[in-house]
C-alpha cells in the first residue's frame, strides 16, 4: 500500500487528471499482485546465475514436459467437448423454459460454483471412485464380478473437470439462445419446418457465437486445471500445472518450472487468440443479431 | 356474402381464446372464400393478431373449430398447416443470405436444387430485387426486407398467406407502393389473403373484405363500401371515415317515417334496417362530405357558426359550433371561386335527410 500512496502521488503531481488518480489503486494492487510476480517468473526462467534460454531449450527436447504438454491439450480439450455434449441440450432446455423456472434450474446450475473444489472432487470419490455408490451398485448386481475404475484415471479428471466447467458453458450457450428472435422460429414452423430442420438450420447457426465463447472459457480454464488431475487422476493425468508443482516441490528446480509456466501462459495465450479469431469472424457473419 | 358462393378457405366456428382472466377473442364465427382478400381491422387489443395466431396455429384455441381448406385443423401443428405468414418485423433469417432464405420452404418441401434455383429465381423477379440474391438481409432497406419475405412467402405457393401488419415499420411512400404491390402479387396469383392493420385507409384501398374487430368481437363484416356507407354501429361509423353523430330518441309517424328528436332540433330520417321502436334512444349519423354550408333555411339543418375552416387540397372542412356547443364536420368540394368561411360567421349545416342514418346508442362506457 505503500508503493500505491507513492504511485498516486506522483500522478497527481503531474496532472489533475482524476481519471488516472481514481485507476492508480487498481493500477497499484495489478502491479503488485500480477505483474511483478509474473515478471519474476519470467525472470527465473532466463536467469540463473547468467542470462541462457538453457531451459526453454531443455523443455523443448524434455520428454516428461513433451508428454505432459500432449496431456494437457487431450484433457482440456477432450473436458471441454464433453462439456459442450452435455451443456449444449442443457442450455436449450433452460432457454426452453418460463422465465421464473429457468431462474430456479439456473441457480442449480451455478449450485457448484458455491462448493470448494476439493469437496466436490471427495464427493465425485464418493460417487465414482471403487468403492463408490455406482461400483457398489455394479457390484451387487454383477455378483462382485463388475468394477468400472471411473476414479483416479482419465475419466476420472474428465469428470471431474466438467463438474467445473459446465456451468460455463451453459450460461454462455444460454445467452445466445435467449438471443434468438423467437418468431425465426415460428416464421420457420408456418413454412413447414420440422423442429429437426429447425435444429439444424436456425437454432444451432445461430447459437454459434455462445457455443464458441463457452469452448473458448472451457478451454483456457481446463488447461491450467491443477487440482482435479492432482486429486483426481492416475500418475498418467499429470497437467502441466502438476508439472509445475512438480518442479517447485519434488526436485527445487525453480529455473524448469519457472520455464514451463512461461511456456503454458504462452500456449494458452496463443490459443485464446486463435479461438478469438474464429470467433470474431462467424460474429462476423452474422449470427450474433 | 361471397364466401357462400365459392367453397371456404378457411372456416371459423365460435372459436374463442382466453388468457386466464382476459377474453382475448370471444365466440368468432367467420369465413374467407378462396382467393378472397380479408382485412382485420380494429384497434390495438381488438384481437386481430389472436385471431391470425389461431389460424396459424402458433396458439390453440380455448373453445370452437377452425376449418382450413375443407380440413379440421383445431389442434393442426403450424407446420402441417400448409400456410404462409408474412410478419411485421420480416423475420428472415440473419445467417441466411437472400436466396438461402428464399429457398428455405423449398429445401422443406424437397425440391431438386435445380427447381429451387428456378423458383427462387422467379420469386425475386415477381419483387424486381434479382440483384441483391446473394446480400444479408441486413444489408437492404426495410422495404426492401418486406419485399423478401413477401417472396419467401409465395415461391412456395401456399393456398393462404397471413400477413400481420405487413408494412407497419415503412413510412408512409413506401407504405403505399408495396400495397398496390401486394394487391398485385394478390391479383396474379389468386391466392387467399387474411391481412391485418390497424389503418383505415389501408383496409379500404386493399380489402375484397373488412372484418372490423372491437374488443375481441366482430363488429361489422362487409365489403370497404358497406362498411363506409352501411355502418351497422357508432363504433363502425367512427372507426372508418370521420362522421357526425347526434344523439337523440326515435319519432315514428303515423305513416311509418322515422324522425330523430334531438337537442339540435327534429330531423326526419330514412327507416333503420332493424326497426327500432317509438321513443327508444339512437343516434343519427351524417358522413362529413354529405353535409353542406346553406345560405337559405333548409328542410334539415342545424344553425351554428363557423370555427375553423382547413383546406385539404381538393376539399375544404369546416368546423361548425352548434347552439348546444355541439360541433359538426362539414366536407365541401373545392372549387375556385368558392365563397369563402370566415371564423365566427353564422352558418346553416344542411344534408338531405335520405343521407341521415339511423344508428343504435353506442353502449354505455
Ligand atoms: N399471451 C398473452 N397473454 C395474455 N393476454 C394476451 C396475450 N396475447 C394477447 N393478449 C390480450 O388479448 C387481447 C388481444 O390482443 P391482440 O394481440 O390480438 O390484439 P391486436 O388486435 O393484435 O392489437 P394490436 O393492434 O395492438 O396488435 C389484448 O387485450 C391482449 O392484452
Ligand atoms: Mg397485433
Amino acid at each position: 500500500m505503500a508503493q500505491s500512496s507513492a504511485h498516486s502521488s506522483s500522478a497527481s503531481d503531474l496532472s489533475p487528471w482524476t481519471a488516472l488518480l481514481l485507476l492508480a489503486p487498481l493500477t497499484a494492487v495489478m502491479l503488485l499482485i500480477l505483474i511483478y510476480p509474473l515478471g519474476l517468473t519470467v525472470w527465473t526462467s532466463l536467469y540463473n546465475g547468467r542470462f541462457s534460454f538453457d531451459a526453454y531449450v531443455e523443455l523443448a527436447s524434455s520428454t516428461l514436459f513433451l508428454r505432459v504438454l500432449r496431456n494437457t491439450f487431450e484433457i482440456a480439450i477432450g473436458g471441454t467437448l464433453v462439456s459442450l455434449l452435455f451443456g449444449y441440450p442443457v442450455a436449450l432446455h433452460l432457454a426452453a423454459q418460463p422465465p421464473r423456472k429457468r431462474t430456479a434450474y439456473l441457480i442449480m446450475v451455478m449450485l457448484p460454483f458455491w462448493t470448494s473444489i476439493l469437496v466436490k472432487s471427495f464427493a465425485l470419490v464418493a460417487v465414482f471412485g471403487n468403492q463408490g455408490l455406482i461400483n457398489q451398485f455394479l457390484g451387487v448386481v454383477s455378483g462382485g464380478t463388475l468394477n468400472v475404475p471411473m476414479m483416479f484415471n482419465r475419466v476420472g479428471v474428465i469428470l471431474g473437470m466438467i463438474n467445473f466447467l459446465l456451468p460455463f458453458m451453459i450460461l454462455s450457450i444460454l445467452g445466445s439462445l435467449l438471443a434468438l428472435d423467437r418468431r425465426l422460429i415460428l416464421a420457420a414452423e408456418t413454412m413447414g419446418a420440422g423442429p429437426l430442420r429447425i435444429f439444424w438450420k436456425i437454432t444451432l447457426p445461430l447459437s454459434l457465437p455462445g457455443v464458441l465463447a463457452g469452448v473458448l472459457i472451457n478451454v483456457t480454464l481446463s488447461i491450467g486445471m491443477y487440482i482435479t488431475p492432482a486429486l483426481l487422476g492416475g500418475r498418467q493425468d499429470m497437467m502441466v500445472a502438476n508439472l509445475v508443482d512438480f518442479y517447485t516441490r519434488q526436485t527445487l528446480d525453480w529455473t524448469a518450472a519457472s520455464a514451463t509456466a512461461v511456456a503454458l501462459l504462452i500456449l494458452s495465450g496463443l490459443l485464446v487468440a486463435l479461438l478469438g479469431k474464429v470467433r470474431g469472424a462467424s460474429g462476423l457473419a452474422g449470427a450474433g443479431a | 356474402m361471397t364466401a357462400s358462393s365459392t367453397p371456404a378457405m378457411v372456416e371459423l366456428q365460435g372459436v374463442a381464446k382466453r388468457y386466464g382472466e382476459v377474453n382475448a377473442l370471444h365466440r368468432v364465427d367467420l369465413s374467407i372464400a378462396k382467393g378472397e382478400f380479408v382485412t382485420l381491422l380494429g384497434p390495438s387489443g381488438s384481437g386481430k393478431t389472436t385471431l391470425l395466431n389461431l389460424i396459424a396455429g402458433m396458439i390453440t384455441p380455448s373453445s370452437g373449430r377452425i376449418v382450413i381448406d375443407g380440413r379440421d385443423a383445431t389442434t393442426l401443428p403450424t407446420n402441417r398447416r400448409g400456410l404462409g405468414m408474412v410478419f411485421q418485423n420480416y423475420a428472415l433469417m440473419p445467417h441466411m443470405t437472400v436466396f438461402e432464405n428464399i429457398a428455405f420452404p423449398l429445401e422443406v418441401r424437397r425440391l431438386s436444387k435445380a427447381e429451387i434455383k428456378r423458383k427462387v429465381g422467379e420469386a425475386l423477379e415477381l419483387i424486381q430485387l434479382g440483384h441483391v440474391a446473394n446480400r444479408k438481409p441486413r444489408e437492404l432497406s426495410g422495404g426492401q426486407q418486406q419485399r423478401i419475405s413477401l417472396a419467401r412467402c409465395i415461391v412456395y405457393n401456399p393456398a393462404l398467406i397471413l400477413m400481420d401488419e405487413p408494412l407497419g415499420a415503412l413510412d408512409k411512400k413506401l407504405r403505399e407502393q408495396m400495397q398496390l404491390e401486394i394487391k398485385r402479387l394478390h391479383a396474379e396469383l389468386g391466392i387467399t389473403m387474411l391481412y391485418v392493420t390497424h389503418d383505415q385507409d389501408e383496409a379500404l384501398t386493399m380489402s375484397d373484405r373488412i372484418v372490423l374487430m372491437n374488443g375481441g368481437r366482430i363488429e361489422q363484416q362487409g365489403t370497404p363500401d358497406t362498411l363506409y356507407f352501411r355502418p351497422e354501429t357508432v363504433f363502425s361509423a367512427e372507426f372508418i371515415g370521420s362522421s357526425n353523430l347526434i344523439p337523440g330518441t326515435v319519432e315514428i309517424g303515423a305513416d311509418g317515417a322515422y324522425a330523430l328528436n334531438t337537442a339540435l332540433g327534429r330531423f326526419a330520417a330514412p327507416a333503420p334496417e332493424r326497426a327500432m321502436k317509438a321513443g327508444e334512444p339512437a343516434v343519427l349519423l351524417v358522413r362529413p362530405e354529405n353535409m353542406a354550408l346553406a345560405a337559405t333555411p333548409t328542410p334539415a339543418g342545424v344553425d351554428g357558426h363557423i370555427e375553423d375552416s382547413i383546406l385539404l387540397g381538393g376539399v375544404v372542412r369546416h368546423f361548425v359550433r352548434c347552439a348546444d356547443g355541439s360541433s359538426l364536420i362539414i366536407q365541401e368540394l373545392n372549387q375556385p371561386g368558392r365563397p369563402g368561411a370566415h371564423r365566427g360567421e353564422a352558418v346553416r349545416a344542411a344534408w338531405q335527410p335520405q343521407h341521415g342514418r339511423l344508428l343504435p346508442p353506442a353502449p354505455a362506457g
